[in-house]
């Protein structure tokens, strides 16, 4: 019997995030680089961390190796743990059958037996989408506050981009007494961040239910929360006002990597109350050379810039030269932009080579990718929204 | 692949020549190149040679180096079988506490070196800064038949006057000549404070040596064997750049050699890491205005001055305006509004006012002590 905790974290973190096109052809969407030197995972884990849950369970489906090849054991989010830690949950076999996780709800069902095991008051369910800092404790103590069955955290979002969320209403106490889904005439701007905290009976009794209804989609948002609803349990919003970005398109992941070049950007990663922590390379310090000229940028250990370089995201390992033009772009860790090259508006995956002479992405439209290690071979034009792969 | 090899590295002597910088830490954890400290690079190179087993002989201002070195986790030397065992002096009826010479020290601590169970040992000081393979310094040894091999460069820029220990090494590697603290050196090696050789006769040689009186290696020992032909002393060359730390000024000049890619290309080998203690900052962040040119920086700096020529640490701040030329400013240094720099080296979480104006002559640059405020 392993101790007793009182939160266990659940990170759903198997979704393929197609809409990121060839950036996550080879490894699932939290494994994305994002600000230079994180990945998106790397978010929740280190709220998690920062939160005071030691016990995170990190669901995986689609392309893991990379993933879990990043998390390993989970040391660099001080995961590593003797009474808890991380641990990756793929699908597994049992008996006779088998199945792939069909839904957030059945991912969770699935490891009923690895959440019992701590026998926590409380389950936190996350996923790996969104850059955020978040302190879960403080969700915790607001949930247990209104001796809630069920506390969803809610933001503010603009009330045109409301109808693409999942929209919470609310009554004066945070009690949840609607949840629409995509609703085109919200009565709210209050969306659903994905991000739940269940008292584990609740939690077990409802997914026990849900697996058991052959009609289910077995969804968080299509199924557990309605039918919870339905029945009349406390459902409380637990409103958070920080920064939060859905990276889910190229154009949201170019943004939120933009975002860090902001004057005072909204989320302060240099907070050290409040870090957000990554596995590190160990690579030598960045170098900027006598010809290069860095003018609004990030840059991580390992670069070596030579070139020009404005408005940009440098992630670990990136090499510019000499005569190279590198502007409003995220290029990804060990990608190398050589003389002659010219990047702007675009996200360079890791380890592509974009030879002298070609001209990647465009001063107006929508974002170019290059794919990963895809070498751009001289004199070749990438267009605004194009995604290359040689 | 099980190594046949151990590793000990001795923290001890000389820890004034730093002046401020070794006030409040060991030679071996005084930081350089941004983001390292000086025992990165032996500790390094002996994982890096499959060395598994590495014992670190403490003597005074430790505590910083104990912080640095933590579990030996970011080594890989945290291991369950072998791993990093600190040395701290103890004091007991054998052990002093305060070391008379190295092989006093290792005499100390005979018996982590009897619990080992490696056939060889590389034994390694801190005051030199240099990558190698000591893997190939062993299997050349082990193929002379020699007793004992001493490390050595033929970089001329490693010699110094009244200070060092030369060597001559013929061709064939062995080692005729040896010189201690000359006025001028005249042998044309410099002997790099690292030897290796089998355990068993290490422990042999630093109990008969010790026992009768002798407690340091270079002057008591090695200087008799060459000279009577007593043992059979052979030489492994140091091909690779080299630095000796033994002066400010070097320790300067060091950090800005450093500031050429050919230069650092041959201190850290592509295929070899250099690992050090992390530390989780973000990206460092060049905001508009600023200018940095032929530089190395650590992660988590703000720069929003001017920076040329130098070697910033994690978490510096140049602030807008401020103008730092040929300077070295460690961890979470800040250099406010307005402030001129040249030829500085500022220890760790220094503060540099605004409007302030720190210029030095390149050959003898201002040494900002430790958390000062100027």
């Amino acid at each position: 019997m392993l101790h007793k905790k009182r939160c266990v974290a659940m990170l759903l973190a198997g979704g393929q995030g197609s809409r990121l096109g060839i950036l996550t052809r080879h490894m699932a969407k939290p494994a994305v680089p994002y600000g230079g030197k994180y990945r998106i995972i790397d978010f929740p884990l280190s709220n998690c961390s920062n939160s005071g849950i030691d016990v995170v369970g990190v669901l995986t489906q689609y392309r893991p190796l990379e993933l879990n090849a990043y998390i390993a054991s989970g040391t660099p989010w001080d995961l590593d743990l003797v009474d808890g830690g991380v641990f990756v949950l793929p699908p597994y076999q049992t008996g006779a059958s088998g199945e792939w996780y069909s839904g957030t709800a059945n991912a969770i069902y699935q490891n009923l037996p690895f959440i019992a095991q701590y026998n926590p008051d409380y389950v936190l369910i996350l996923s790996g989408d969104h850059i955020y800092k978040m302190d879960y404790d403080a969700m915790l103590q607001h949930h247990i506050a209104h001796n809630a069955d069920c506390t969803i955290a809610v933001r503010q979002v603009p009330w045109d981009e409301a109808s693409r969320f999942g929209i919470m209403n609310t009554d004066k106490d945070d009690n949840i007494i609607e949840f629409e889904e995509k609703p085109k005439n919200p009565k709210s701007n209050n969306a659903s961040m994905g991000v739940y905290i269940f008292t584990w009976e609740k939690l077990r009794k409802y997914l026990i239910e849900d697996e058991n209804d052959p009609n289910s989609s077995n969804d968080f948002g299509k199924n557990i929360i309605p039918a919870m609803l339905r029945d009349g349990q406390r459902m409380s919003a637990y409103s958070f006002n920080g920064y939060w970005k859905d990276v889910g398109t190229i154009e949201s992941l170019w943004e939120a990597n933009m975002d860090l070049l902001a004057p005072v950007p909204e989320i302060d990663l240099h907070d050290k109350q409040f870090r957000v922590y990554a596995r590190n390379l160990g690579l030598l310090p960045q170098y900027i050379s006598e010809t290069a000229v860095v003018d609004n940028c990030l840059v991580t250990d390992g670069c070596v810039i030579c070139g020009d370089c404005h408005h940009s995201i440098l992630s670990s390992g990136v090499r510019v030269d000499s005569g190279a033009v590198v502007e409003d772009s995220v290029i990804l860790p060990g990608a190398h932009i050589r003389s002659g090259a010219v990047v702007r508006r675009a996200i360079v995956a890791e380890n592509a080579d974009i030879l002298g002479g070609s001209v990647v992405g465009e001063e107006t439209g929508n974002i170019a990718v290059v794919g990963i290690g895809v070498v751009v071979p001289e004199g070749t034009k990438v267009a605004a929204g194009e995604q290359y792969e040689g | 692949m099980k190594s046949s090899i151990m590793g000990l590295i001795y923290t001890g002597e000389r820890d004034q020549q730093l002046r401020e910088l070794t006030n409040v830490r060991a030679v071996a954890a005084v930081p350089l190149c941004s983001r390292y400290r000086l025992i990165d690079f032996p500790l390094s190179s002996m994982v890096d040679s499959g060395i598994r087993n590495v014992g670190v002989i403490m003597q005074r201002n430790y505590n910083s180096l104990m912080d640095h070195l933590g579990s030996g986790k970011e080594w890989d030397l945290h291991g369950k079988r072998t791993g990093l065992v600190i040395l701290p002096p103890f004091t007991t009826s054998d052990n002093v506490g305060v070391y008379a010479g190295f092989l006093d020290a290792l005499h100390s601590n005979l018996n982590y070196l009897q619990r080992s169970k490696e056939k060889y040992v590389v034994v390694t000081d801190t005051h030199m800064l240099y990558t190698t393979r000591y893997d190939d310094m062993v299997a050349a040894h082990e193929a002379s038949g020699a007793d004992i091999t001493l490390l050595y460069t033929r970089d001329p820029g490693m010699k110094r006057l009244q200070t060092g220990r030369y060597l001559h090494v013929e061709a064939d590697q062995t080692v005729t000549a040896i010189e201690v603290d000359p006025a001028t050196p005249r042998l044309d090696c410099t002997y790099m404070e690292c030897f290796c050789m089998e355990r068993e006769k290490l422990i042999e040689m630093v109990d008969t040596a010790v026992s009768r009186g002798q407690y340091h290696l270079t002057r008591d020992l090695l200087m008799n064997a060459i000279s009577n032909h007593t043992m059979k002393v052979k030489g492994f060359e140091c091909t690779g750049r080299a630095w000796h730390l033994d002066s400010v000024q070097a320790y300067f000049d060091c950090n800005m050699d450093l500031l050429s890619p050919e230069v650092r290309a041959n201190l850290f080998p592509a295929d070899r890491p250099i690992l050090t203690k992390l530390r989780d900052e973000m990206p460092t962040r060049y905001f508009p205005g600023s200018s940095v040119k032929n530089s190395l920086l650590a992660d988590g700096c703000i720069i929003e001055g001017t920076v040329e020529n130098c070697v910033l640490f994690r978490g510096v701040h140049i602030g807008k305006g401020a103008v730092v030329r040929n300077s070295i400013i460690m961890q979470d240094g800040t250099v406010s509004e307005g402030a001129e720099l040249d030829n500085c080296i500022l220890d760790k979480q220094t503060f540099v006012r605004p409007n302030s104006r720190l210029i030095a002559p390149r050959s003898y640059p201002i040494l900002i002590a430790k958390q000062m405020t100027v």
